[in-house]
């Protein structure tokens, strides 16, 4: 097999071809599209977006999904900001709180979901509401603004006038996906659960601790998001999190996922994030009406999962033949 | 917690000895319940608490469902209900969908007023007290023209606005548009649906990246846009665009002290729960709604009085407070006299 065709039947190929054809449609369109202000923009919606489908990612990896994805987002991020303002908690330990909260919460749904056996749907949508509950008890709907200066200045800088701080948290994200996924029993174990669970316990892997760990991990990486986008927003506000769960799905689906399990690509996800983005960010440059904003999107879409749904469908025709 | 929030807190601590001394004069239990949680309604709650305190109901309530849900508001209502509440001020989850849990309501011998939303003709509740969304926006934007100065003609401005399924949307838009075209101001572009921090963010902030230079001003009439659109134009540290924004988030009211935005169309919500405690005390002690009313009429209903508006701007943002409850008292004399008939 050449490089070429080995890259070819890569997941992150079709993606990457999307996103080069739509930035040089949207530049040709929009000479401000490739403009470094426009580019940080990109990159901030990038940066948060891209944990959020990690967290998703992780679950699909073990042939689950994840609804309280957005809650545990939200209930991090209210945390976050809350345990600053309320308790003057330095930021640093409220991140790594509002982190374990994360994790504490992603545990508990995979503890449930190995224990009981009852599916991840059922399981999470009631912690979805158990989440979410417990964020309003704590606002009351209120948001919060003591937001320390130096969270605002993370969540304002960049490197180089060009990449924003809060893509370093998810670039770390995306290696030690990678890394765990890809190169530790532990990520091998993930995918195999989801290939085939009843095969992976013959295997004597460890089923109930494999779903329990890739649980805690999305909720993990949820609470970062959350966190991220009070740094971004520069306000706790009690519905971050409230429209997380579409986007969580479309990015990884669009990067090739399969949503029964066994198969997921980190840097395909981070592209189908990236193709999402640029959808959002062409609407809005090419001041599509408002009231049809939704099924434009939804149009795009569906035509990015079907570009790479037809390359995937040409490889394997090809390797038939071969 | 912010200063309005902590005024908030003692007020509402004292506002509780208070009422704790004094007995209940009238056995009016209200509960005041919004659509959803939102911060919006977070001045419904100081409303309930002073208006049990100066009219000596038995309680007035802030409850609120624990999502934007029309079945989870239900019910919660059905529960107070039974929890003895008697008088409701409720923003309807669903201007139709919600007028058969008022039938409910008003059938077990209760009260009901439309507060800060209203339901659709017709509809058991005695009247609609509200905003009038569209004349707020017009006037936010005659405001934006009047920061203009002289120059205002042919200058473009953004609009940034909510949720497309609110009715109230499309009026904001109409009367935003409305405005401009009187002014000679052309609309360059409207983004609506951005009402949650995540899409607003991305939004807003790509749409200045690429067209900041070629706009002159903005106007939002969403909470969430305002918060958005104020931290970006702090962000970028753009005081060359005129920015007039809606609603009293601490976010806005710092730009507007910072000059980065020039002013905020605040709402009422304070006067809203305050006055339909006080109205709703007043239907179950046997008033009746006058026939000869002078109601307002809008897209949803026939009775509808607005609770009132202002633009909030440096020369009076630190008393902001003081703005909402000079309103509510302008609202209430004569209320009585305008709009019930009591023997």
């Amino acid at each position: 097999m050449t490089p070429f065709s080995r890259i070819l039947r890569t997941d992150w190929f079709g993606p990457l071809i999307i996103v080069i054809l739509a930035v040089v449609v949207i530049r040709a369109f929009s000479p401000q599209f490739l403009s470094p202000l426009n580019i940080q923009v990109l990159l901030l919606a990038i940066a948060v977006n891209a944990l959020i489908a990690y967290a998703q990612m992780m679950i699909i990896a073990i042939g689950q999904m994840n609804l309280s994805v957005g809650a545990i987002g939200g209930l991090a991020a209210i945390s976050f900001a809350g345990m600053m303002e309320v308790w003057g908690i330095p930021a640093p330990l409220a991140a790594a709180l509002a982190l374990l909260i994360g994790l504490l919460c992603g545990f508990v749904n995979g503890v449930m979901i190995a224990v009981t056996g009852i599916s991840a749907f059922v399981i999470t949508l009631a912690t979805l509401a158990i989440y979410k509950g417990i964020n309003l008890g704590i606002t009351e709907a209120q948001p919060f603004y003591g937001i320390p200066a130096n969270v605002k200045a993370f969540g304002n800088g960049s490197l180089f006038n060009l990449i924003p701080l809060i893509a370093l948290p998810t670039l770390v994200a995306a290696v030690g996906l990678w890394f765990l996924l890809f190169r530790l029993p532990a990520g091998r174990f993930i995918l195999a659960v989801g290939g085939n669970e009843h095969a992976a316990q013959l295997s004597g892997i460890k089923v109930g601790r494999t779903i329990t760990l890739a649980h805690a991990i999305s909720g993990f990486l949820a609470a970062g998001a959350g966190i991220l986008v009070v740094a971004r927003v520069q306000v706790g506000q009690p519905s971050i999190g409230d429209d997380w769960l579409i986007l969580s799905f479309a990015a990884p689906v669009i990067g090739g996922a399969i949503l029964t399990g066994g198969h997921v690509s980190v840097a395909a996800t981070t592209l189908g994030v990236v193709i999402v983005a640029l959808i959002t960010q062409a609407l809005v440059l090419f001041n599509i009406d408002p009231f049809l904003v939704q099924v434009v999107m939804g149009g795009l879409i569906l035509v990015a999962v079907g570009i790479n749904r037809l390359r995937e469908t040409r490889m394997q025709a090809l390797k038939r033949s071969v | 917690m912010t200063d309005f929030a902590r005024r908030i807190a003692a007020a509402s601590l004292l506002s509780l000895g208070l009422a704790g001394a004094a007995s209940a004069e009238s056995d009016s239990m209200i509960a005041l319940v919004p659509g959803g949680p939102n911060p919006y309604f977070t001045a419904w709650e100081q409303a309930g608490v002073d208006a049990a305190a100066e009219f000596g109901l038995a309680a007035s309530d802030f409850k609120v469902p624990q999502k934007w849900e029309l079945s989870q508001q239900n019910q919660l209502l059905e529960s107070l209900l039974s929890q003895g509440y008697n008088g409701f001020l409720i923003f309807p989850g669903d201007p139709v969908g919600s007028i058969s849990i008022a039938e409910e309501l008003v059938a077990n011998d209760a009260q009901v007023i439309a507060g800060a939303g209203c339901f659709q003709d017709p509809s058991p509740a005695a009247f609609c007290l509200g905003t009038d969304t569209g004349n707020s926006a017009y006037l936010g934007m005659q405001a934006l023209v009047k920061s203009f100065g002289e120059e205002a003609k042919g200058k473009k401005v953004a609009h940034f606005t909510g949720f497309l399924v609110d009715p109230n949307t499309q009026l904001r838009i109409d009367a935003v548009k409305k405005a401009a075209d009187e002014a000679g101001i052309e609309i360059v572009q409207v983004i609506a649906d951005i009402d949650a921090p995540e899409p607003a963010e991305e939004k807003i902030n790509a749409y200045l990246a690429a067209h900041a230079g070629n706009i002159d001003g903005i106007i939002t009439t969403a909470w969430v846009p305002s918060v958005v659109s104020a931290n970006a134009l702090r962000k970028i540290g753009d005081k060359r665009i005129h920015m007039v924004g809606i609603d009293h988030d601490e976010v806005v009211l710092q730009a507007v002290r910072d000059g980065f935005v020039h002013g905020t169309m605040i709402q009422n919500p304070y006067g809203q729960a305050w006055l339909g405690s006080f109205a709703l005390d007043k239907l179950r002690s046997g008033c009746t709604v006058k026939e000869d009313a002078p109601f307002i009429a809008n897209a949803l209903t026939t009775k509808f009085i607005d609770s009132g508006t202002a633009l909030i701007d440096a020369s009076n943002v630190d008393g902001y407070v003081d703005v909402m409850r000079e309103q509510t008292a302008k609202i209430y004399d004569g209320f009585e006299a305008s709009y019930l008939s009591c023997n």
